[in-house]
């Protein structure tokens, strides 16, 4: 059963913020909010633009009301507390009433959802809990019930993203955002007054125009290319491409540890896509056949550096977990490798379990 | 009409209006206000159900969910069974026995809970454990085998701790085996469990009982051996015959797994 609110057990945070003011007046300048994720987050630079694009993105095909109940259940099915939290107290500052948000966080289907919605929130939660992860024929019942394909693709895109910022705001334990939830608690009254208008305001804002970079030649040609393809023209599909590029590209750890992270994520949901791609990467990190699948079935690899180890066990537990025990873990891994690697990882492995969800669209 | 009447009527209207109003308000309230106590209700029954199955299956049933439905599955048993409890039974008294028998039961579901595994069974001072029957699990040979360690060590914790209070200390077999299974909700109409069924629940039944034969406190098949990597260190037992088996069986003794 998906928790509640105060039901969350969360940690201390693992990472102190990193004040970094040039990258802080940049993302202002951008139109973000220096958030508590955003401070610790700052010194991987494909991380913290990554988390960027996520709060700026933008939807062209799937509505902002929708969008916003996606990110509410998402982040609840998650456990994490920051995101919930947040994604709760900003839905309340649009003026949804708490009897709605509290039947979305129940599940119940008297809320004042139509057939089509409910079906969102249901394919919200089977795809962000993944136990087993759906298949591509709940997006063809999405698009049954009136979905477009591209809104269908816009909201499987949406929770994998939700999947990777959630899992970056779980495994650093960032503190929730108590101000801003303590102030949109304070101002109840006058956001239940003016809810209407922030609400059409904030769709304004999170409405967005079809991308003409990201072509499907553009997405294919990069890293898991197989998998962006179905995101051709999707405002946010460049913030995936960038992503795994950013993280690829980065030398914090080897491009051989991050693939196996990738094909160990895609092994355990059972993802013969993923699984495809991260081979081809390894590869062309000079594994052969034997090496990668000795590694995914021992989860160790004499091509890790060895002070990257213990990264391969520790990734697979971030699949599914309870939110303290990971965070106790992802602890246990910082004071071994130090914070820098730490939060690398963290990225990696939030960026692996977005991207498997994400390789539904093509199975 | 005149403007009077017109008011009154207007006014009387009105008056209804807002009686049937309130009413309608008063029956949404009270509807609202049953749903929250039922739903509490529901919830607290699932929170209860997840102390006697695991949370996932929980979830599973009360979805509605037709994932439950009986399937075959490769799934990895751990039987672990106290050895002498029943004789200790009868020298303690009865409550502290449960006390122990509880506090050792915990500190093995942990040990197996960090291993991905879930309990199935409690049988006197026995235990039956699963590793993927649930969910997809590639690792399932080794998590259990790590979960065994680590009930290992669990135990001797708790001795230490029981030795502290001048109480008896105690001692396990365990025994793993892997195979292709049945897994599924069973049994016959007020009471069912979801367990697993087939040949090999039985072999890791009896390589639990081996460990008794064999003088060693943790057993595994080849069958699971063959899933570690070269960390573990295990030594090869004499093949020995059990129930059932035309065959005797060639299990091997788990010593320890490099640092993980």
């Amino acid at each position: 059963m998906a928790q509640l609110l105060n039901e969350i057990e969360w940690h201390e945070p693992l990472l102190a913020p990193d004040i970094d003011p040039a990258w802080e007046a940049e993302l202002k300048s951008r139109g973000g909010n220096v958030s508590e994720v955003d401070r610790r987050v700052a010194p991987s630079p494909w991380l913290r633009e990554t988390c960027l694009g996520i709060t700026l993105g933008k939807a062209c095909a799937l509505p902002a009301h929708l969008f916003n109940v996606a990110a509410l259940v998402t982040s609840q099915e998650n456990a994490c507390r920051y995101c919930y939290g947040a994604n709760r107290a900003y839905m309340k500052m649009l003026g949804y009433p708490e009897s709605f948000i509290r039947r979305i966080e129940q599940d119940v289907h008297l809320a004042e959802l139509d057939e089509k919605e409910r079906a969102l929130v249901t394919f919200c939660r089977n795809l962000a809990r993944s136990r087993p992860r759906p298949a591509l024929a709940e997006r063809d019942a999405l698009v049954r019930l009136g979905y477009t394909r591209a809104a269908a693709h816009e909201i499987a895109l949406w929770i994998a993203l939700g999947c990777f910022y959630n899992r970056v705001s779980i495994l650093i334990a960032s503190p929730p955002e108590l101000g801003f939830e303590g102030w949109v608690g304070a101002k109840r009254r006058w956001f239940a007054l003016a809810g209407p208008v922030m609400r059409i305001l904030a769709a304004r804002r999170r409405q967005g125009k079809p991308d003409p970079a990201a072509t499907d030649a553009a997405l294919r040609a990069g890293i898991y290319g197989s998998v962006l393809a179905p995101l051709a023209g999707l405002p946010g599909a460049m913030i995936m491409k960038s992503a795994l590029e950013g993280a690829f590209a980065s030398n914090v750890l080897s491009r051989g540890t991050k693939a196996l992270m990738f094909a160990i994520v895609a092994r355990s949901l059972d993802c013969r896509p993923s699984e495809t791609e991260a081979r081809r990467l390894l590869a062309a990190e000079g594994f052969s056949d034997a090496e990668i699948e000795k590694s995914l079935a021992s989860l160790e690899s004499a091509r890790v550096p060895a002070s990257e180890a213990r990264l391969l066990p520790w990734v697979r537990d971030t699949v599914h977990f309870q939110t303290a025990q990971i965070q106790g873990r992802t602890r246990e891994l910082a004071a071994a490798i130090g914070n820098a690697a730490v939060l690398e990882a963290i990225g990696v492995a939030a960026l692996a379990n977005a991207t498997v969800r994400l390789a539904m669209l093509v199975e | 009409m005149s403007q009077a009447a017109a008011a009154w009527l207007l006014g009387g209207a009105l008056l209804l209006a807002g009686a049937f109003a309130w009413a309608w308000l008063r029956r949404a309230r009270e509807a609202e206000s049953l749903f929250a106590e039922t739903r509490r209700k529901l919830e607290q029954l699932q929170r209860e159900f997840e102390r006697f199955a695991p949370p996932d299956l929980v979830e599973r049933l009360t979805a509605g969910r037709g994932d439950v439905a009986p399937q075959r599955r490769q799934v990895t048993m751990l039987f672990a069974d106290l050895r002498g409890f029943t004789s200790l039974c009868d020298r303690l008294d009865p409550g502290l026995t449960v006390s122990i028998l509880n506090d050792y039961f915990r500190h093995m579901s942990g040990a197996i809970g960090r291993h991905h595994g879930h309990i199935t069974e409690l049988v006197g001072d026995g235990l039956l454990a699963l590793f993927g029957a649930l969910e997809n699990n590639p690792w399932q040979c080794r998590d259990a085998v790590l979960a065994a360690l680590d009930m290992r060590a669990a135990l001797a914790a708790y001795n230490a701790e029981l030795s502290a209070k001048s109480l008896p200390q105690l001692q396990f077999g365990i025994g793993i085996h892997s195979g292709e299974v049945i897994v599924g909700v069973m049994g016959a109409g007020e009471l069912n469990k979801f367990t697993v069924t087939g040949d090999p629940i039985n072999v890791a039944s009896r390589v639990e009982g081996l460990t008794r034969d064999l003088g060693v406190d943790l057993l595994i098949t080849e069958q699971v051996r063959a899933a570690l990597d070269a960390g573990f260190r295990v030594r090869p037992m004499p093949p020995t015959p059990v129930k059932g088996k035309p065959e005797p069986i060639q299990t091997y003794h788990v010593e320890s797994v490099d640092n993980r």
